[in-house]
């Protein structure tokens, strides 16, 4: 790595970052804006967390057992769908079962892939690899679930007419539910859909500012960049896919009947 | 032919399904209803809001569970068969008409893909057969399905609930959004349709002049019980219970 570009921020430089957070908070406080308490926090918060979490990762790097980056990345998992899960507030039933299961198969099947065949590197639990790669299919996909579940259960209700109707044209519950699979299908991959045809127009990805910042070559950022593209993409589909696939059951009996079926006067 | 006009196609036996109330305690809606049904007959199912004419035409088709009793379909039980074969037998209109988008062919086909068949034309026997018992002209076909009158949606939703030519036609107020001549000629349609096609027609309904009018047999419903059945015109004449008297009497006021 040619890390003769790479400068070292020191806590000097930290300081002169954070007189810019000052000058904000004196702006704020000139204009009489009445934000000054808000910002002070906000950065506060953010200098303990992003130290919290460096000392965490570094510690985490030094890891060389499999079996407990493993476990980390199901915690990170566990807790991002607990967030997901607590926006959500109409949930299908067995939503932890669901997107648990869903998000397992998906993100974990293409972070191994990816990590495995496209990066390639070893030993294949190198937690400077895979920590990253995994949060950010992780983090990504469990935006495209979240669609996929939200429009799921809403869909589900409001156009509990429209299934009465096609169950009782003998259709079976696939059959009645296959025009709001694909509505969700669709919603949940539009974000996914947009970042890539956006990517390099409208913003530079993230990962791939912080690789050129770090001083590896723009060509060397750019395949990175269209690697994890694809990587995320795969992931949310397959994960959407899954949910989708078990969630629709979940509202429908044995008997391809409705189990909450739309109020009768 | 008189012999299947007269022996029993669908059976009720002793109907109990309930549902869940307030502070999710189990709400009786059907209880113990008994009751046969035959080829070519008109049933009107009336009562007062919530005595559970709904839940109970919802319970023949399987899209709700009984708790007890079982239903017979030409002697065997609904249980027996998988509900959407059970469903192109036990045909449905809900109350509100549900048109797919599309055109009225679109919609017609819908129950031909659902059984995985080719898509019938619009010359297609299959098709011109219940268009024509829900008298609708063939040039509906092409028309956009939502953009139809209250009154030719539910002929188009008629015409397709026949599509899988079923032997019961179940109607949950199918008349309840529209005028009163466009209800007589609709009601006049299910008559015909059922008398032709020897189907067994049940319909709940709120409308007393369009039960008078085209019903042959009537069951009153309350609280989830059957209080009273027998002919239209016997029931109508001479009510035994004091329940469907004053029903008839309320509800007729109401009317002037």
């Amino acid at each position: 790595m040619s890390d003769n570009t790479l400068i070292h921020l020191d806590l000097l430089r930290l300081v002169y970052a954070y007189a810019l957070i000052l000058l904000s908070i004196s702006l704020a406080r000139f204009r009489q804006i009445g934000q000054e308490r808000q910002i002070l926090w906000a950065s506060l918060r953010m200098v303990v967390q992003l130290l919290a979490v460096g000392y965490l990762l570094q510690l985490v790097f030094t890891l060389r057992s499999p079996l407990l980056i493993i476990m980390i990345l199901l915690t990170m998992t566990g807790f991002s769908l607990q967030i997901a899960g607590s926006r959500i507030k109409q949930k299908m039933p067995g939503f932890y079962r669901i997107m648990g299961s869903s998000i397992l198969i998906g993100c974990g099947g293409v972070t191994f892939y990816f990590c495995l065949l496209v990066v390639g590197y070893t030993p294949w639990y190198d937690p400077r690899y895979l920590i990253p790669l995994a949060g950010m299919i992780i983090g990504n996909s469990m935006n495209s679930a979240s669609l996929a579940a939200e429009r799921l259960a809403a869909e589900m209700r409001e156009r509990s007419d429209e299934l009465e109707t096609a169950l009782c044209l003998g259709a079976n519950a696939r059959q009645a539910s296959e025009p709001i699979l694909r509505t969700a299908y669709k919603t949940a991959l539009i974000p996914t859909i947009n970042s890539m045809a956006a990517t390099g127009i409208v913003a530079l990805p993230g990962m791939m500012t912080g690789q050129i910042l770090s001083g590896t070559s723009p060509m060397l950022a750019v395949r990175y960049q269209i690697a994890i593209l694809c990587a995320i993409t795969a992931s949310a589909a397959i994960t959407a896919f899954l949910i989708l696939l078990q969630g629709y059951r979940s509202y429908f009996t044995a008997a391809d009947q409705l189990r909450h079926p739309p109020s009768s006067p | 032919m008189s012999s299947t006009a007269s022996s029993p196609l669908l059976q009720l036996e002793q109907l109990t399904a309930v549902r869940p109330g307030p502070q999710n305690r189990p709400l009786t809606v059907v209880e113990s209803i008994s009751c046969t049904f035959r080829h070519g007959e008109l049933t009107a199912l009336i009562g007062p809001s919530g005595s559970g004419k709904s839940s109970l035409i919802r319970l023949i088709n399987r899209l709700e569970e009984p708790l007890q009793g079982r239903i017979m379909l030409e002697g065997s039980d609904i249980k027996e068969m998988p509900p959407p074969l059970l469903r192109q037998r036990i045909g449905m209109m809900l109350q509100k008409a549900y048109l797919f988008d599309g055109s009225v062919l679109d919609n017609l086909q819908m129950p031909f893909s659902y059984r995985k068949r080719p898509l019938p034309g619009p010359d297609d026997p299959d098709i011109t057969r219940c268009l024509a018992l829900a008298r609708l002209t063939p040039d509906y076909l092409q028309r956009d399905a939502r953009t139809l009158s209250g009154g030719e949606q539910q002929r188009v939703n008629l015409a397709r609930a026949l599509v899988s030519k079923p032997q019961v036609l179940l109607l949950d107020e199918p008349t309840s959004a529209l005028d009163r001549p466009t209800t007589d000629s609709l009601g006049q349609t299910l008559k015909e349709v059922c008398h032709s096609e020897k189907l067994a027609v049940i319909i709940v309904t709120h409308d007393l002049r369009l039960t008078r009018r085209i019903s042959d047999h009537l069951l009153y419903l309350e609280q989830g019980r059957l209080v009273e059945s027998g002919s239209t015109a016997e029931l109508f004449a001479q009510p035994k219970s004091e329940g469907l008297r004053r029903f008839l009497v309320e509800l007729d006021d109401e009317k002037h």
